[in-house]
């Protein structure tokens, strides 16, 4: 009997059983889909970005279609880190997979504080420090541009938070790779790419911006080849693990990634169309490592190329 | 594992009939789907690729548990709902649901008024249908552009619905908005009675106003783009008031059915 090709990894210490992750702001706190999904069928969950303050978000319309992808200005609504602690973390273990906090600060200081209040709580088994959100004024993407402002905001976080943090990174950065570096050298375990790309739809029947924010952040397949190519320069500027997303939506996306260098991968939009993408995707995976006569699928990470040796 | 609450599901489709110009009916095979409440809905996918990229919500329009079929009525109204129009006999539909929360109190005894504006009859009319079936009292107004853009009465009679009409044309019923039929209705009917409404943002304020001044209660269901449909997202949201904060709620979620009196309507 061939033994079964194995999908589990440990990222950063996170033990996950898959490399698939449900990207962050397209999962809810995963209560949303957990009557109904296997939620098993998940690596680790990225929980929506929390902020220190409950945020009302951006007004209506927040949605818009794009060719093959889609535009949100969300604006990072929730209820704030003390509901969190309160009402959310103590069902989190109900969900049965590794869950991951997604953070977002409009300072450096209120980076630091939300990840000292995380540090130690037990449901959560990492951070993601959002710096790349298109969505809010005053917050994510300013941070994510300066490699100075991101060692200083990432270090800052390292010294409270004990367990992995992970940092996810925007293509907005001038120099992606610069960026990244700074991240590692501050401390990060690990990156996560892309976050949405900043984009715009005009309603031309009433001649204005068709979101309520102007603005909103630009996901689905339509970025998929861009997120590819940043994970591929990323895996060759840093040494630490990575997270690639952006579009993904079948096997061949996630192997894409995969192959660019990615140790894991996020899936967001794409469950909006297939609620079942991460079981599906998985069953593929397993079938795709029996057929190649792979015994792990870690053998294929970076596997496209010599990025990786650039360094 | 095989969940017994299953999210989507794979529905043979039975007929796709064109009942007026740019109107459709499904009808589907959905065992799942048959329990659902008036005013639940799907989410609809309009196509194997990935553009246009997002499911479409659609109310559940009718539905038989003793066939374990359920309808969907649809106005064909851009890109996707013309691609669902084109759907033949046969074909597989991939729904998710059922999504949302219905109408409340359709089985009090105290009268029910129905007013919808053109398409908004579709999930009004599983809920009257619901009501005449044990015998409830309702009344049931409804609007349209034209006489012959609007359902013929059999339509309805079938399942005990006797609608009052108005157009803007006056081709059908009498002409003029169809709060106005709910306006001349509570000058002689006083409270208790309970109003559901499904329309236009501007027709639902003025049904929330109405009722607001007869003192009656008021639900209406709202429309909003979807991405999850299940309140992952926090895309499809509505203003609210909540206190004098102005609060975002989950149209999929904690609606599409909400009480009027609540919700912030664009002045
Ligand atoms: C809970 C809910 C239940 C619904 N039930 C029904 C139903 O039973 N029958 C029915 O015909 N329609 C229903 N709708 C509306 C239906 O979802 C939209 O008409 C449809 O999504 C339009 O898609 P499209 O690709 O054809 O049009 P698009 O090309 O996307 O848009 C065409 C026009 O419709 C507007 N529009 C698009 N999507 C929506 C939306 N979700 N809500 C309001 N306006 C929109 C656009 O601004 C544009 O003016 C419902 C909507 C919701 C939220
Ligand atoms: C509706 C929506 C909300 C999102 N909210 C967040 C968020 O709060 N924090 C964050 O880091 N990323 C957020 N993202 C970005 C996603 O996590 C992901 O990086 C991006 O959508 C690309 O992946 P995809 O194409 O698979 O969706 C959001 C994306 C969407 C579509
Ligand atoms: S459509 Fe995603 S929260 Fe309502």
């Amino acid at each position: 009997m061939k033994a079964e090709p194995q999908l589990a990894l440990e990222l950063a210490g996170i033990k996950m059983n898959s490399p698939l992750m449900a990207a962050s702001g397209c999962y809810g706190y995963g209560f949303e889909y957990a009557g109904w999904i296997d939620l098993r069928d998940w690596g680790a969950i990225v929980l929506q970005g929390t902020t220190l303050e409950p945020r009302q978000g951006n007004p209506p319309p927040r949605l818009a279609e794009t060719p093959s992808g889609m535009l949100n200005a969300v604006g990072l609504q929730n209820p704030g880190i003390d509901y969190f602690l309160r009402e959310v973390r103590p069902r989190l273990g109900e969900l049965g997979c590794p869950v991951i906090a997604n953070i977002a600060g409009e300072s450096v200081e209120q980076y630091r504080e939300l990840a000292a209040i995380l540090d130690g709580v037990g449901e959560i088994c990492a951070v993601e420090i959002n710096i790349s959100c298109p969505n809010v004024r005053c917050g994510g993407i300013s941070f994510g541009r300066d490699p100075a402002v991101v060692e200083r905001l990432v270090s800052a976080v390292r010294r409270v938070y004990r367990g992995p943090v992970i940092v996810k990174l925007s293509l907005e950065a001038g120099d992606l790779a610069a960026v990244g570096r700074a991240a590692e050298s501050a401390g990060a375990d690990v990156l996560s790419l892309i976050n949405t790309l900043k984009g715009m739809v005009i309603d031309t029947a009433c001649r204005r911006p068709f979101l309520g924010n102007v603005t909103g952040g630009l996901s689905g397949p339509a970025i998929r080849p861009v997120a590819v190519r940043a994970v591929w320069e990323m895996a060759g500027a840093v040494a630490i693990p990575l997270i690639g997303m952006g579009g993904i939506t079948t096997l061949d996306d996630a192997l894409q990634f995969i192959l660019a260098g990615a140790t894991a991968v996020a899936i967001g939009t794409a469950n909006f169309l297939n609620p079942h993408v991460a079981r599906d995707i998985k069953t593929g995976l397993r079938r795709y490592l029996d057929r190649e006569g792979l015994h792990h699928y870690s053998e294929l990470i970076g596997a496209a190329g010599s990025a990786l040796h650039r360094r | 594992m095989d969940r017994d609450n299953k999210l989507e599901h794979r529905c043979l489709l039975l007929e796709n009939r064109e009942v007026v110009p740019g109107w459709h009916l499904l009808e589907l095979q959905a065992p799942d789907l048959v329990h659902a409440s008036p005013g639940q809905f799907v989410q609809l996918r309009v196509g194997r690729l990935t553009d246009p990229l997002l499911r479409r919500p659609v109310s559940i329009h009718y539905a038989e548990p003793e066939k374990g079929r359920i309808r969907l009525l649809f106005r064909v109204a851009g890109r996707g709902t013309a691609l669902v129009s084109g759907f033949k006999a046969g074909d597989n539909v991939d729904l998710l649901g059922p999504l949302g929360r219905g109408f409340p109190c359709l089985d009090e005894e105290e009268p029910a008024i129905f007013v919808a504006g053109g398409i908004g009859l579709a999930p009004l009319f599983f809920a009257a249908a619901q009501r005449s079936r044990v015998s409830l009292p309702f009344e049931f107004f409804l609007g349209g552009k034209s006489g012959s853009l609007l359902p013929p009465e059999g339509y309805f009679q079938a399942h005990g619905i006797k609608p009052r009409l108005v157009t803007d044309d006056g081709s059908r019923g009498g002409s003029g908005p169809v709060t106005a039929l709910l306006e001349e209705y509570l000058e002689t009917n006083k409270a208790p009675l309970r109003i559901h409404a499904c329309g236009p943002g501007p027709m639902l304020a003025g049904v929330v106003e109405l009722a607001r001044s007869a003192g009656a209660a008021v639900h209406v269901s709202l429309e909003s783009r979807m991405a999850c449909g299940v309140g992952a997202c926090l895309g499809c949201v509505y203003p609210f008031r909540s206190g004098d904060q102005v609060e975002y709620r989950r149209v999929c979620r904690e609606g599409p059915v909400f009480n009027g009196e609540e919700v912030l309507f664009e002045s």
